[in-house]
């Protein structure tokens, strides 16, 4: 998957990347980071340029992600009503959740690789402020593929040997990031049990 | 009835409360498991000597790496096009095409793996002998 993707990079450039980011970012599973990763050594080696691979990534990442928020902003509501999911008591928590830290939770979970699709789908379903979720989630899609182009930049010919650790990094943020949501939900619910005591 | 009402309140039931805390728990077991994999790996890169080379200081991003030399050609892959062959090692842009007889219209802009599919070749052997023949080529020029 990774040769693949790597190779209609070096063929088509920047509209391969504009493609594989925009499909990433709607939800596919593409491994997003390590292409990163081996596009910031292409920068380095003078093949692409860093800071336009930068504004394509961050631009069509943004554009992935406001097509899974826009889709469930639309259909959302009929969706978990045929799921039955108004009536799951951790969906309900974690809509209140998403709507009270709207900001906190889109920034950060654009770290956690597959869990910012499943994010922009609930942001959408809950009707986060399209001002709040733009803004934020631009922001950290400049940081976090800035992040892996510049690892890439730096370690250049070598990047294959970084695939391995930003595959950890990437986990170890996916998990933080989880742990951090359900810890807020916790706080939340003990403060409401306490208070209804 | 107690209950009942701290239900009605919104009072979320224990068991939800509880599956947090286990689900919690996990999690932090595996980001424990993550992070040991982290230093593990970290410290492979260090025994490679990959790290102590190019540690990420400011320099590696303002100073341009030069072309790749004759030492580096393992870093060759099929999913590369000769086009990217050629800028990273800085070779002449017909080298390649005339040391294997590439008649392909679209050369450079073709990968290698399209290549050895086109013309039925051994991929491990003509791997071995793009990186021999580039090698050889870089060997020569660096005299």
């Amino acid at each position: 998957m990774l040769s693949s993707l790597l190779s209609y990079l070096l063929l088509y450039r920047y509209v391969a990347l504009a493609v594989v980011v925009y499909v990433g970012a709607v939800g596919a599973p593409l491994p997003i980071n390590i292409m990163l990763l081996a596009l910031g050594a292409f920068a380095n080696q003078g093949f692409f340029s860093f800071w336009l691979s930068l504004a394509v990534t961050a631009v069509f990442n943004t554009f992935g992600d406001l097509t899974g928020y826009g889709l469930t902003w639309k259909y959302g509501e009929a969706i978990t009503r045929f799921l039955h999911l108004r009536k799951a008591q951790f969906f309900v928590n974690l809509e209140k959740e998403l709507r009270s830290d709207a900001a906190v939770t889109v920034f950060i979970t654009r770290f956690a690789g597959s869990m910012s699709s499943i994010t922009n789908l609930l942001a959408g379903l809950v009707k986060v402020p399209f001002m709040t979720f733009f803004v934020n989630d631009l922001v950290a899609n400049i940081l976090e593929p800035g992040m892996w182009l510049a690892i890439g930049y730096g370690v250049g010919n070598y990047w294959s040997d970084f695939s391995d650790l930003s595959s950890i990094v990437g986990g170890i943020f996916a998990v933080s990031i989880i742990m951090f949501i359900l810890f807020r939900m916790q706080q939340r619910l003990m403060k409401k049990y306490q208070g209804s005591e | 009835m107690r209950n009942m009402e701290a239900h009605e309140s919104g009072t979320p039931p224990n068991r939800m409360y509880r599956s947090i805390k286990i689900t919690l728990m996990v999690l932090g077991a595996i980001l424990a498991l993550l992070c040991i994999f982290l230093v593990i790996n970290y410290f492979s890169l260090r025994r490679a000597n990959i790290i102590n080379d190019r540690e990420l200081s400011l320099s590696a991003f303002v100073q341009k790496h030069g072309p790749l030399t004759a030492n580096e050609v393992g870093v060759l892959r099929s999913w590369m096009t000769f086009a990217y062959i050629n800028k990273t090692f800085a070779l002449p842009p017909d080298f390649l095409k005339n040391a294997f007889n590439i008649t392909d219209a679209g050369y450079p802009n073709i990968t290698v793996s399209h290549y050895i599919d086109s013309q039925h070749l051994a991929s491990a052997d003509f791997m071995i002998s793009l990186e021999s023949t580039i090698g050889k080529y870089l060997q020569s020029q660096s005299l």
